[in-house]
């Protein structure tokens, strides 16, 4: 049997899934030029509002994956309105910062822990699922749904930002926040908008996560690790850069298991990771600094 | 009620020496680490299987332990020395996930979640440390020759070098200091007194599992250091007094076990928020991320 289609067809769902959690964080670090630290935790919380909506409160699927990603969106927004905006006011460095998003991080995740046990659940609504054959290899209903999420998004955003004054702004507060303010521009407002979109992207790819196999509290580390070495692979704040990043980890990722058990795919991302940062730091889009 | 004291007393030693250990790091050399849970993991294991497997003596598997961590500790800060800010705190992090998985994957050395039961109470010419009084001793005295090093460290003309690289690493630079080989150094030592301490928990528990060193351990750590304040070695022991006492009063109002770990982890998570927003150099630091 020949096994390189379900291996390229598995890089893809990694690759997408990658591809969204790299583009809120990339999202945010363009406008705050810091590691937010926080952002895999809200993928896991979007999963997290979705199990509760269908398993406690039994709503409707997609009613719950709507609301989910909105709630998902404020929590970014008044993370950034109560805890980094007062830190940006102060000055802080970008190390507070990123400790301060450490300790968002894991007070969400103890929290997460609490209300819905450190269990595994899954989000999958019919089991088992209609399944397709590939080119030879085997995809799901689901999977199909979370490439074409993030192909969507990726454009969706892609377009929001060249097209509109919104877009200019996010642009502009990057290239220097100061400056941006001289002009006008309502730096505190812009950014926090980021924080929205980029968590509601986040909350997305805690989504499909739960939907495809399942949450669990510590998800949220994992996605976060992910969608950061996508970054650095690709660029850090270049939102391009991240896509490309995502699908790259993706590919070595499942090709790799290839050869190697799968329990060391942890140890492979690392490897690309430290490999990036020692021989090419600015990421394979931007430009040297 | 005397054994609850001493229980906690002997927690508080090897909390205070992974602080000590950590504020070398990031105190001191301006360098923040999240991979202390790891080292101290590095040590943990090196005790249970030379004790628990093959039967070694306790002191011998201190030191092997330390051994092993100082060798890791070079190569990974081999790499790491290259970095500085976020990257840093990336790559630590990074390592971490990567030491933790191998307790986890790496089956025939750790036997995986399930652990290492059976490791050996200290014991020294015929005199075993078994009863809990006396391992707290043992403890103690470790934790004074760490603070011992530790201060010596700190005080020497390497210390003074290193917060010079915290404050100016180029200017330092400029002078024809190698700042790598500092922040080299002061990562291997920091990773073998970590290891001690590491020693410690598995005999003092006598069992080890992977559970114990995931990256929200080496936040913990990080925020016993920044509550007691970086830079200052007095500061390490109040925070790890005060950070190790607390969720212990928790237990007193009578919160179940099962939940007492997350109101802990959630409980440090805000302390690391509310620390960056109204006193980022925490209770007695000297110096501010």
């Amino acid at each position: 049997m020949n096994i390189v289609p379900q291996l390229i067809i598995n890089s893809l769902i990694a690759g997408s899934i990658y591809s969204l959690v790299a583009l809120g964080f990339n999202l945010i670090y363009g406008a705050t030029r810091f590691f937010n630290l926080a952002h895999g935790i809200m993928a896991a919380s979007g999963g997290y509002v979705v199990f509760f909506g269908v398993k406690t409160l039994g709503w409707n699927l997609y009613i719950s994956i709507i609301l989910s990603v909105f709630v998902v969106g404020c929590i970014g927004y008044l993370l950034d309105r109560f805890i980094y905006k007062p830190l940006r006011r102060k000055k802080s460095s970008n190390m507070v910062m990123l400790v301060a998003s450490l300790g968002v991080f894991s007070t969400i995740q103890a929290l997460l822990a609490i209300l819905f046990s450190t269990q595994f659940h899954s989000l999958r609504a019919i089991s088992p699922e209609q399944t397709f054959n590939l080119f030879g290899g085997i995809i799901t209903q689901t999977q199909i749904i979370i490439i074409l999420v993030s192909l969507i998004s990726t454009i969706s955003l892609h377009l929001f930002l060249s097209r509109t004054r919104f877009g200019k702004a996010v642009k502009a507060v990057s290239d220097d926040e100061e400056v941006s303010r001289i002009v006008g521009i309502n730096t505190d407002r812009i950014i926090g908008a980021t924080f929205f979109i980029g968590s509601s992207i986040a909350a997305l790819a805690g989504i499909l996560v739960g939907l495809d196999t399942g949450i669990e509290p510590t998800i949220g580390m994992s996605l976060l690790l992910k969608g950061v070495v996508a970054a650095i692979i690709g660029g850090i704040g270049n939102i391009f850069g991240g896509t490309l990043g995502a699908f790259l980890l993706g590919f070595v990722e499942n090709f790799s298991v290839w050869k190697i058990s799968s329990d060391w795919k942890e140890a492979i991302t690392f490897t690309l990771l430290v490999s990036f940062l020692i021989f090419r730091p600015q990421g394979l889009m931007n430009k040297r600094k | 009620m005397i054994d609850y004291f001493v229980h906690i007393s002997i927690l508080f030693s090897i909390y205070a020496i992974l602080s000590l250990s950590l504020n070398l790091v990031v105190g001191y050399a301006g360098l923040v680490s999240v991979a202390q849970a790891a080292f101290y993991g590095i040590g943990a294991y090196t005790t249970a299987i030379l004790t628990a497997t093959l039967g070694f003596n306790f002191f011998i598997s201190v030191i092997v332990g330390i051994l092993v961590a100082a060798i890791l500790g070079f190569l990974a800060g081999l790499v790491f020395s290259k970095f500085r800010g976020d990257y840093y705190v990336l790559a630590t992090l990074a390592f971490n996930v990567i030491i933790h998985s191998i307790f986890i994957n790496w089956y025939d050395l750790t036997h995986g979640p399930l652990g290492i039961p059976g490791v050996l109470k200290p014991n020294l010419f015929g005199l075993s440390f078994s009863p809990n009084l006396l391992f707290f001793i043992l403890s103690l005295l470790f934790l004074v020759a760490v603070y011992g090093v530790s201060r010596f460290i700190a005080q020497s003309s390497f210390g003074r070098a290193l917060k010079a690289i915290r404050e100016d690493e180029s200017a330092l630079k400029v002078f024809g200091y190698k700042t790598s080989v500092f922040k080299l150094s002061v990562f291997v030592a920091s990773a073998s007194l970590a290891a001690v301490a590491g020693s410690l928990f598995a005999s003092y528990l006598t069992f080890v599992d992977p559970s114990t060193f995931l990256l929200t351990e080496s936040i913990f750590i990080l925020s016993i250091i920044i509550l007691g304040g970086l830079g200052n070695l007095k500061g390490s022991l109040l925070g790890a007094f005060i950070l190790v006492l607390l969720p212990e009063l928790l237990r007193f109002v009578g919160l179940p076990d099962g939940i007492a770990a997350q109101i802990r982890q959630a409980l440090y998570g805000l302390i690391l928020i509310v620390l960056m927003l109204y006193r980022p150099q925490g209770l007695m630091g000297e110096y501010k991320l």
